[in-house]
């Protein structure tokens, strides 16, 4: 989101400091909170038993899901503040937006992974794959917040509302769980790490920099903007103008 | 030669001597003294009778063969019957059978001194209790035998009996007394009836009667339920570790021990109908079991004799009782519920589902349960107490959740909340689903999530596997 980087030869800088530190908060309190959560969801299994009574009982593997959950809110709501107040302000671009060019640009990818395109969608600085985890991931953790809540004061919530309303975010909150691991452990795991386009590692998250080529390849319209060239004269490199980019250059 | 038959001469010497006791000493070889047999002309018929003046009578009859083996055989009649003789036959009045056994029991004194009598433990007890004792009531009178060898008893208990088939009682040090009649129909019908008296009574025989103090008739009742385990040792292990055992070791005299459930010389079998069963337990617990008999499952047994429904020892157990207030015995409800109403054999019939535990186990208060047992094994916990079973469906009262009973319960469900949730309200115990699987009839909202999501994690997991697979195609094909 974040407007300002610095163009260094091959590097550009993607992510701030801020960033970074989130996706490690993110990291490690998601960890937790399936770690801990889904051992609960599976109770029966031997490894969810073996971790619940290695964190000292299932009285304190709940403390921990609740407080890390704590974490967890505060991190997002935090992140949606800050974002929405970014773009307000207009010191950032609303770049996580849905546009009607999301759409088109999936249709685009279908048709080029059959064969009926020459080249993948030109892309700013999200793809619409990364726009579609991130708000599956946003909107689930706030479902996920909501009824964690609803089940951590079930007594406060049906002095209001109809008892039913528990097992329902009890139904809701460990299903929505199961969305979000496998979202993580398909979609953003593969892109991420097993895709052959980063593999081993996608390290822009980590160090906040990503390379040039990267850049040209999967997010052309927003390096065409940082470098000042008219979006139009990139539009004609795809992935086999990189592969003869690449035979030229000496790897780095 | 004079050797061999010095030899033979010894050998049937040694023959006779040892074959001598196999030749019992016969009536007929008895000679009767000739007063006796005077006497004997008129006494060995039937049919003289003494009469007393309360009406009662006795027969004047003597069985000569009788006689002949009793102890005093070599006696005359007139060395009881004093005043009789060949020409004497005074006339006398008693007011009754007791008064005259009374005062025939005087008789025997003239030889059995009374400290003779009293050196014999069984006298002694008898003599403690102070009052008066006919001889002839255990001894008999013409047949008397000696009390050691001689009279020839099929088995102990019928030597026993020849006493305790008398009212006799013992007197313990604190007044209390216990009477000593058996009634030997008692002991017929008993499951012990094979066994010999002193099988349980060890130490006492037709040799021996040891005298033993106790200070109260309970301090009896302890040490002779201490025979029980000689046999039923698995039993007795069982109850060390129950509470009553507990309470006794504590000094408590009055917790139960074998013969207070089981009885004694009347013992039946373990295995007794459920509604018997019971009845041993309201001895004590009698509040209790009537609340119990109130409950859906007392009212089956009482009214219908039903024996698909649990009796106290069904859960309690009938010898490891364990303190039911405890932890420990807390946690293990679901799993004694279960015995019964997860098995479709039983509960099938009364149209109950028998996926109540298995719904209760699967949810909050279960899985937390689960994990407490595991805990107390793992690591030694202390936990808190979870709800369980009885929390919501009472224990003793327990009532059905079915027809009208059930409006009850349901009434009562947020009171039994409340303990652990305080705040609760009149809506919370809907938070549970009564043990029915979500349906769109009993939970139509977490019906709809779960299907939702059983439609939505198949369709998104097999689009992104779809989108993966695309692009590592194309890529391959690219390269």
């Amino acid at each position: 989101m974040r407007e300002n980087r610095k163009v260094k030869e091959e590097r550009i800088r993607r992510f701030s400091i801020a960033r970074i530190l989130e996706h490690w908060l993110a990291i490690i309190t998601f960890g937790t909170l399936v770690a801990t959560g889904l051992s609960q969801r599976f109770f029966s299994l031997d490894i969810s038993q073996w971790l619940i009574l290695k964190l000292g009982g299932i009285d304190n593997v709940r403390l921990i899901h609740r407080y890390t959950g704590v974490v967890f809110m505060t991190a997002t709501l935090l992140h949606i503040i800050i974002a929405t107040v970014g773009v307000i302000i207009r010191k950032w671009q609303p770049s996580m937006v849905i546009t009607k060019n999301d759409f088109t640009d999936a249709i685009h990818d279908i048709r080029y992974y059959l064969g009926m395109e020459n080249a993948p969608a030109q892309c700013d600085r999200y793809s619409y794959k990364q726009k579609f985890e991130y708000w599956g991931i946003l909107t689930g953790g706030l479902l996920m917040i909501g009824t964690g809540l609803i089940l951590w004061f079930p007594t406060f919530v049906v002095r209001f509302l109809p008892g039913e309303l528990i097992p329902a975010a009890k139904a809701l909150h460990s299903n929505e769980a199961l969305v979000i691991v496998l979202l993580i452990a398909v979609w953003h795991i593969y892109n991420s790490i097993f895709s052959p386009e980063v593999f081993p590692l996608d390290t822009s998250i980590f160090t906040g920099y990503i390379s040039r080529e990267r850049m040209l390849r999967e997010h052309p319209i927003e390096l065409s903007r940082i470098e000042g060239t008219p979006a139009g004269e990139m539009s004609g490199h795809g992935l086999k103008d990189l592969q003869e980019m690449k035979a030229e250059e000496p790897p780095s | 030669m004079k050797g061999r038959k010095q030899i033979i001469f010894l050998s049937l010497a040694l023959f006779c001597i040892l074959a001598f006791p196999l030749f019992p000493v016969r009536a007929q070889d008895i000679t009767l003294s000739e007063e006796a047999q005077a006497c004997l002309k008129c006494h060995a018929k039937r049919g003289i009778v003494k009469k007393f003046d309360n009406g009662e009578s006795v027969a004047a009859y003597v069985d000569p063969e009788n006689f002949k083996v009793s102890a005093h055989n070599s006696l005359s009649c007139s060395h009881c019957h004093v005043d009789f003789s060949v020409d004497k036959h005074p006339e006398r009045r008693f007011r009754s059978k007791e008064q005259y056994k009374i005062k025939s029991s005087l008789v025997c004194s003239r030889c059995h001194k009374d400290a003779q009598v009293r050196a014999n433990p069984v006298h002694a007890g008898l003599f403690k209790e102070g009052k008066i004792h006919i001889c002839a009531n255990c001894h008999g009178s013409h047949s008397i035998m000696r009390v050691a060898g001689g009279r020839k008893f099929t088995n102990e208990e019928q030597y026993c009996l020849s006493c305790h088939g008398h009212a006799a009682s013992l007197t313990f040090k604190n007044g209390e007394t216990l009477p000593l009649a058996i009634d030997k129909s008692v002991l017929e019908g008993s499951v012990h009836n094979k066994l010999s008296c002193s099988d349980c009574h060890y130490g006492f025989s037709s040799e021996g009667h040891p005298q033993r103090n106790f200070r109260s008739r309970r301090e009896y009742t302890l040490a002779s339920s201490e025979t029980c385990r000689r046999c039923h040792f698995d039993k007795y292990t069982k109850t060390m570790e129950s509470i009553h055992y507990t309470m006794l070791s504590q000094g408590n005299l009055k917790a139960p021990v074998c013969t207070d459930c089981h009885g004694n010389h009347g013992i039946q079998a373990g295995r007794v109908e459920k509604a018997l069963s019971g009845k041993r337990c309201r001895k004590c617990h009698e509040n209790i079991f009537t609340i119990y008999a109130s409950s859906v499952h007392g009212k089956a047994l009482m009214d219908e004799n039903n024996q698909d429904v649990p009796i106290c020892v069904d859960c309690h157990m009938a010898h490891d009782i364990r303190n039911p207030l405890t932890l420990e015995y807390h946690e293990r409800i679901p799993e004694l519920c279960s015995n019964c109403h997860a098995n479709k054999a039983i509960v099938g019939k009364y149209g109950l589902s028998t996926d109540v535990v298995k719904t209760y186990l699967s949810d909050f208060h279960g899985v937390t349960l689960g994990f407490y047992k595991k805990q107390r094994e793992a690591l030694y916990k202390p936990a808190r107490p979870i709800a369980v079973c009885t929390d919501c469906h009472g224990t003793h009262n327990i009532v059905s959740s079915k027809g009208t009973d059930a409006v009850l319960l349901k009434a009562n469900l947020v009171k039994r909340c409340r303990q652990c949730h305080p705040n609760a309200t009149k809506n919370f115990p809907d938070t549970w689903l009564s043990h029915y699987e979500p349906s769109i009839k009993t939970a139509p909202l977490v019906f709809i999530v779960n299907l939702m999501y059983k439609i939505f994690i198949p369709v998104l997991v097999i689009g992104l596997f779809l989108q993966i697979l695309l692009h590592i195609w194309r890529y391959a094909v690219n390269r």
